[in-house]
C-alpha cells in the first residue's frame, strides 16, 4: 500500500537501518550473552510465525488458526528425524522436511476449504490443529507405542542462525509478494473476492499457493524450534495458544506496514517474557488486559498508532508555521 | 518526507526492542557490581570462590506451573516442600558453606511456566544463564522433567527431579550424569508389589483404563506384564484421550466384565468422575486402584466432604503420619501450610528427603559447585526422613533413588486416611495397616 | 433382559444423556454467535465460573446446587450483558465490516479467557476441588444411569424449550429473531438493536453459567478446565448450524450418541472422531445439519 509511493526517495534509509539491525543480529553471538541469543531466538520464532501468518491471512483477509498445526508438524518432523540417539538426517534437511510437510498439508487443506469463507474457514483451521493432534496421538499410541520423543540437543548459536536465516527468508518473501502482482492479486481477494475473480485473477490458485508458502515457514520454524525443546509429545507439539499468538501479535504490531508484524511479535513476546518472570501471579491477567486493550484501541496496531501520532505532530506543525 | 521519517522512527523502535534485553542485562550486571563497593575490598583468600565476601545467599531457581493444567499438582506436591524448607533453613540462619566460612540463607527464584514445555525450557535456561542460580530445582510433571533433564545436564547443573518418573526416563539416565530421579514409578516398584498383593488374595481378572499419554501407556503396559507374571488375566486395557470428559459407558463396560481388580491409571480429572460413576451405578470390584489422584487428600473430600465414602480404594502411597515420628511431624507441618486436601502420600515422602539430601551434600562438601555436589550425591548415602537414602547410579550417568529406600508402594483409604498396605520385601518398608480385600461396599447414597 | 439389549440401551440413553450435557454447553455459545456474532472462545470460562460459584455456595454456605441456578444464572447474565455493552459494543463500532468484527471479537474473547482464568486462579486457587450431588443410580429398562445426568438432561430440555417459547412468543424474543436475521432492518423497525445484542450475549453467558452449575455435580473443578468445553461447544454448534439454538440442541444429542458409540468401539478414538466429524461437516455442509 504505502511502500510503493515513496520507494524512490525513502528506500535508502530503511534499507540502511535494516542492514544495521541485520549486522547486529548476525554478530549477536559474539557480543551478546548466551541467554540473549536464546531470548532473541524466541523473539525471532514468534516473528517468523507472525509474518508467515500475515503473509496469508493479513493479505487475503482469511483468518487462519492453523498456525499451531503447521508449527506442530514441523516440531514432529524433528522429533522423528532428529532423535536424541543421533540425527538420521542433517538438521537443515529436517527443517526443510518440516516446512515441506506443512506446506503439503496446507495445500491439501487449502484445496478442501475452497468453499469456506469467513468464520467457517477460521473454525476449520482451528479444527485442523486438534484433529492432527488427536490422530497423531492415536498413531503414536496404537502403532508406535511411543508417547514421548527425545530430540537431540543443538548448539544455541546454531539454532539462532537457522532461525535468523528463516526470518530473513520469510521477510524477503513477504516483501516481494507484497510488491509483486501476486501480492496485488491477494490484496484484491482480501478486498473483494468476487471482483478479483472477475478481473481474471485465479483466486483459488493464489490462495492455495500462499497458504502453502506461509505453512512452509511455520513448519520450518517449528522444526528448528523443536531442537530447543529436547522432549516432545503430541499434546505439547500442538498447542492451541500458538494459533492465536501470531494473530494477536500481528494486530498488536499493525498489518498495514511490512515492519508491523515484526514489531508486534518482538514486543509482544518480550512483554510475555517480562510478565512471566516478573509478575508470575498476574501474568495471564495482565496479558489478557493488554490483549483486549490492544484490540480495542489499536485497530491498526502499534505502527498505526505511531503513524497517527506522527500525523498529528506534523499536522500540528503545518498549522503553526 | 513524512513517510521516510516514519520509517526511521519504526527502525529506531526495532533497534530499541532488539537492544532492550542487552541493556536490561547490562543494568542487571551493574547492580551486581555496585554491591561489592560497600564490602571490604580485600583480596579473596586462596582457594575460595571469587564472590567470597559478596555472596549473600544461596540462589535456587525453579520453573513451576503456577498456572495452567499442572498448577493443581505443583501446588500440592513439591511446591510446599520447597516453601517449608526455605522457612526452616532461613529461620536457622542458613546453610553452613565451608567455602564461604559462614551460613548462607537460601533464596528462591520461581517462574511460572504456565504448563508449557517451550516456556519451561526457556525459563530453565534463563535461570541457569542469566540469573546464574547456584542450584536448579525440578519442574513439575513427567513430560516437563523429561525435557528439563537434558537441558540441566547440558549446562552441568545438578537436577534432582520431583514430580514425575517413567521407565523411559530410566532408559535415558545413562546419558544424563547430572540428573537424579526420586519418585517411584510403575515398575519401580509399585506395580510388581501390587500384582503380588492381588495374586496373594486370589484375584483372577483385571480391567484397566488408562489415559492416552506417556503415563497411562506406561502404567497400562507394565500392569499388563506384572499381572501376566502372577497369572492374573487382563480382560481389557482401554485407553482414553486426555480431553475426554464422560466415563459412564467405560465404567459400565468394566462393571459388565466383572473383574476382580479395576485399575484407573489417569489424572484427577478422570479419576474423580470415574469414582463418582462407580458409586452411582454400584460398581464395586474387590480391588480398585487409581492414580495419580487417589493419593491426595482432596480425593477423599471430593464426594460430599467425608473421606469415609472412599473407604477401601487403593492408591499409590509411600508413607503417612504413622510411618514414623518424623513423618508425623512433616505431614503436620505440610497440613498447616497447604491444608489436608493437598496432602500427598505418594509424592511428599520423596520430595521431603530431596531438600535434605541437597542440604547435607552442601554441608559435607562445603561448596555450591554442582560438579562436586553431583559426585558427592552419586557416591554417598544420606540419612533422611526415609532413613538410609541413596541413588543407584547408571554407569557414568545419572541416578535413580533405589527401591530399597521406599517405605511403601501401595496405600488404601481406611477410616478416612490413606494407610500404607503394601511394599517390597526390604527392611525400610513400614506397613501401617493390612490391605482390605475385597473392599467394602460404597456407602448408600 | 438379555445383556445385548441393555448394552444398546446403555449406548442410546447414555448417548442422549451425554448429549444433554453437550447441548447445554453449546446452546449459549450458539446464541452468542447467532445473534451477537461473537464466537466466544471464553465460553468455557463462564462454565468454569458457574461451576466454582456453585461449589462455593454449596460447600461454604450450604445452598442446594439446584437453587444456585437462580442465583448464579442472573449474576452471570449481568456480567455477560455488561461485557457486551462495553467491550463488544465498542468493538463493533470500530470494525469496518462484519468479517472484521467476527475476527476482532474472537480475539477479544480470547483475551477474556486469560483474564477470567487468572481471576479464578487468584480467587479459588489452583487445586482440584469437587463435591458430588444426586450421585446415585436410576434404572431405565435394566440399564442404570446416575441421577445427576438425568437432571442435567431435564434442565437442558427445559432451558431449550423455555428459550424457544421466549423467542417465539415474547416481544423481546421477536426482536432477537429479527436482529438475528437482519440487524439493519430490525433496527429500522424500532428494535433497540444494541440492547438486543447485549441481552443475547448475556443469555448466552448465563446458559454457560447454568451449564457450569449443573455439570459441577459430576466433575472435579480447576481454573484451567474451561477450554475443553469451549472446543466441545464449537463442535456442537457447527454440527447443528452456526447460530441455530434448536440446531445446537439436536447437534449436542447427536454428538453425545456418536461419542458413546465410538467409546464402545475404541475410546482412544473418541475425541478424534469428534474432530473428524466436525471437519467433515464443515467441508460438505458448512451450514450444519439443520442450517438453511
Amino acid at each position: 500500500m504505502d511502500t510503493t509511493r515513496f520507494k524512490s526517495k525513502g528506500f535508502y534509509i530503511p534499507g540502511i537501518i535494516t542492514l544495521i539491525i541485520f549486522a547486529g543480529l548476525v554478530t549477536l553471538p559474539l557480543f551478546g550473552s548466551l541467554y540473549n541469543v536464546i531470548l532473541i531466538t524466541t523473539l525471532l520464532m514468534y516473528a517468523n510465525l507472525t509474518v508467515s501468518w500475515v503473509l496469508f491471512s493479513g493479505l487475503t483477509g482469511y483468518m487462519s488458526l492453523a498456525t499451531a498445526a503447521f508449527f506442530g508438524v514441523g516440531i514432529y518432523a524433528s522429533a522423528l528425524f532428529l532423535p536424541i540417539t543421533g540425527a538420521e538426517l542433517p538438521i537443515l534437511v529436517v527443517v526443510l522436511i518440516g516446512g515441506l510437510a506443512s506446506s503439503i498439508i496446507a495445500f491439501g487443506a487449502g484445496a478442501l476449504t475452497l468453499r469456506l469463507r469467513g468464520i467457517y474457514f477460521t473454525i476449520f483451521t482451528f479444527g485442523l490443529v486438534v484433529l492432527i493432534m488427536e490422530l497423531l496421538n492415536w498413531w503414536e499410541l496404537s502403532v508406535n507405542k511411543i508417547l514421548n520423543r527425545y530430540i537431540m540437543l543443538v548448539d544455541n548459536n546454531y539454532i539462532f542462525y537457522v532461525m535468523l536465516g528463516l526470518f530473513v527468508l520469510v521477510m524477503l518473501t513477504f516483501f516481494f509478494i507484497r510488491r509483486s502482482k501476486f501480492g496485488l492479486a491477494m490484496r484484491s481477494i482480501g478486498e473483494n473476492e468476487e471482483a478479483a475473480s472477475h478481473m481474471g485473477i485465479n483466486v483459488t490458485m493464489v490462495k492455495i499457493v500462499t497458504f502453502a508458502i506461509s505453512a512452509f515457514f511455520m513448519g520450518a520454524t517449528g522444526a528448528i524450534w523443536a531442537t530447543k525443546l529436547s522432549y516432545i509429545n503430541p499434546h505439547e507439539a500442538f498447542k492451541v495458544l500458538i494459533s492465536f499468538l501470531p494473530v494477536l501479535m500481528a494486530i498488536f504490531g499493525g498489518m498495514g506496514h511490512i515492519y508491523g508484524p515484526v514489531i508486534g511479535a518482538v514486543i509482544f513476546a518480550y512483554l510475555q517474557e517480562t510478565l512471566q518472570t516478573k509478575f508470575s501471579e498476574i501474568y495471564m491477567l495482565s496479558f489478557g488486559v493488554v490483549l483486549v486493550l490492544a484490540i480495542l484501541y489499536m485497530p491498526h496496531g502499534l505502527v498505526g498508532l505511531i503513524q497517527k501520532v506522527w500525523r498529528r505532530i506534523s499536522g500540528g506543525k503545518r498549522v503553526h508555521t | 518526507m513524512k513517510k521516510r521519517l516514519l520509517i526511521i522512527l519504526i527502525g529506531i523502535c526495532v533497534v530499541a526492542m532488539m537492544a532492550a534485553p542487552l541493556i536490561m542485562t547490562g543494568c542487571g550486571e551493574e547492580k551486581e557490581t555496585t554491591a561489592p563497593t560497600t564490602q571490604p575490598t580485600t583480596t579473596v583468600p586462596e582457594g575460595k570462590p571469587a564472590d567470597y565476601y559478596t555472596k549473600e545467599y544461596i540462589l535456587i531457581g525453579a520453573s513451576r506451573p503456577l498456572s495452567g493444567a499442572n498448577a493443581p499438582i505443583g501446588d500440592a506436591a513439591y511446591g510446599p516442600v520447597m516453601k517449608m524448607w526455605e522457612e526452616k533453613v532461613n529461620a536457622d540462619g542458613g546453610i553452613f558453606v565451608a567455602d564461604y566460612d559462614r551460613k548462607l540463607p537460601i533464596k528462591f527464584i520461581i517462574y511460572d511456566d504456565a504448563t508449557d514445555i517451550g516456556t519451561m525450557v526457556r525459563l530453565t535456561e534463563k535461570l541457569i544463564l542469566e540469573d546464574e542460580v547456584d542450584l536448579l530445582f525440578s519442574a513439575c510433571g513427567t513430560a516437563f522433567i523429561s525435557a528439563q533433564a537434558p537441558i540441566a545436564n547440558k549446562y552441568s547443573k545438578l537436577l534432582i527431579t520431583a514430580e514425575g518418573g517413567a521407565t523411559t526416563m530410566r532408559e535415558s539416565l545413562p546419558g544424563l550424569p547430572y540428573v537424579f530421579v526420586s519418585l517411584p514409578f510403575s515398575d519401580h516398584y509399585q506395580l510388581p508389589v501390587f500384582a503380588d498383593m492381588c495374586a496373594a488374595k486370589g484375584a483372577k481378572t483385571a480391567y484397566i483404563i488408562s489415559i492416552a499419554d506417556l503415563h497411562g501407556v506406561e502404567y497400562g503396559g507394565v500392569a499388563n506384564m506384572e499381572f501376566g507374571r502372577v497369572g492374573i488375566d487382563v480382560i481389557a486395557n482401554k485407553s482414553v484421550p486426555i480431553t475426554y470428559t464422560d466415563f459412564s459407558l467405560l465404567v459400565k463396560e468394566a462393571k459388565a466384565a466383572d473383574p476382580d481388580v479395576f485399575c484407573v491409571f489417569a489424572y484427577p480429572p478422570i479419576v474423580l468422575p470415574v469414582t463418582g460413576e462407580m458409586m452411582a451405578i454400584g460398581f464395586n470390584p474387590p480391588a480398585v486402584i487409581m492414580g495419580p489422584g487417589a493419593n491426595f487428600g482432596f480425593y477423599g473430600l471430593s464426594f460430599g466432604g467425608d473421606p469415609l465414602v472412599v473407604e477401601g480404594v487403593t492408591c499409590f502411597a509411600a508413607a503417612n503420619s504413622k510411618t514414623s515420628p518424623e513423618f508425623a511431624e512433616a505431614f503436620a507441618a505440610l497440613e498447616e501450610l497447604v491444608g489436608w486436601a493437598n496432602l500427598d502420600w505418594w509424592g511428599a515422602p520423596y520430595y521431603l528427603p530431596l531438600v535434605e539430601i541437597i542440604e547435607q551434600a552442601i554441608v559435607a562438601t562445603g561448596t555450591l559447585d554442582n560438579d562436586v555436589l553431583r559426585d558427592y550425591i552419586a557416591t554417598h548415602h544420606f540419612d533422611t526422613i526415609l532413613g538410609d537414602t541413596y541413588f543407584e547410579m547408571f554407569g557414568e550417568g545419572g541416578g535413580l533413588m533405589v527401591k530399597e529406600t521406599h517405605p511403601g508402594e501401595i496405600g488404601q483409604w481406611q477410616n478416612g486416611i490413606v494407610e500404607i498396605v503394601g511394599g517390597g520385601d526390604w527392611p525400610a518398608v513400614v506397613l501401617t495397616s493390612e490391605w482390605v480385600y475385597p473392599k467394602p461396599d460404597w456407602p448408600a447414597p | 433382559m438379555p445383556e445385548s439389549i441393555v448394552n444398546i440401551l446403555d449406548i442410546a440413553i447414555g448417548g442422549l444423556l451425554l448429549g444433554g450435557i453437550y447441548a447445554l454447553i453449546a446452546m449459549g455459545m450458539s446464541l452468542q454467535y447467532g445473534v451477537a456474532r461473537v464466537l466466544n472462545f471464553s465460553h468455557g470460562e463462564f462454565i468454569m465460573v458457574g461451576a466454582f460459584s456453585t461449589l462455593t455456595l454449596y460447600t461454604v454456605v450450604g445452598i442446594n446446587p439446584l437453587i444456585c441456578l437462580v442465583i448464579i444464572g442472573p449474576v452471570i447474565f449481568l456480567i455477560g450483558f455488561l461485557l457486551h455493552r462495553t467491550l463488544f459494543h465498542q468493538l463493533s463500532l470500530r470494525a469496518p465490516n462484519a468479517d472484521a468484527y467476527a475476527a476482532s471479537s474472537i480475539l477479544a474473547s480470547f483475551g477474556l479467557l486469560f483474564i477470567i482464568q487468572n481471576l479464578a486462579l487468584l480467587g479459588w486457587g489452583a487445586d482440584y476441588q469437587a463435591y458430588t450431588y444426586l450421585n446415585f443410580g436410576v434404572s431405565i429398562g435394566g440399564a442404570i444411569f446416575s441421577a445427576n445426568k438425568l437432571v442435567i438432561l431435564g434442565f437442558s430440555i427445559g432451558i431449550g424449550l423455555i428459550f424457544y417459547i421466549f423467542l417465539a412468543r415474547t416481544r423481546t424474543g421477536k426482536g432477537i429473531r429479527a436482529a438475528a436475521q437482519d440487524p439493519a432492518t430490525a433496527s429500522l423497525m424500532g428494535v433497540n438493536i444494541n440492547r438486543v445484542l447485549a441481552l443475547c450475549f448475556g443469555f448466552g453467558a448465563a446458559m454457560a453459567g447454568i451449564a457450569g452449575v449443573l455439570y459441577s455435580m459430576r466433575i472435579p473443578l480447576n481454573p484451567a478446565m474451561g477450554t475443553q468445553y469451549t472446543i466441545i461447544a464449537i463442535i456442537v454448534i457447527v454440527l447443528g448450524g452456526l447460530g441455530s439454538i434448536p440446531g445446537a440442541f439436536i447437534g449436542g444429542l447427536i454428538l453425545g450418541i456418536i461419542g458413546e458409540v465410538v467409546t464402545s468401539i475404541d475410546p482412544s478414538l473418541s475425541m478424534a472422531a469428534y474432530y473428524f466429524i466436525f471437519m467433515l461437516l464443515l467441508l460438505v455442509r458448512p451450514k450444519g445439519i439443520f442450517g438453511k
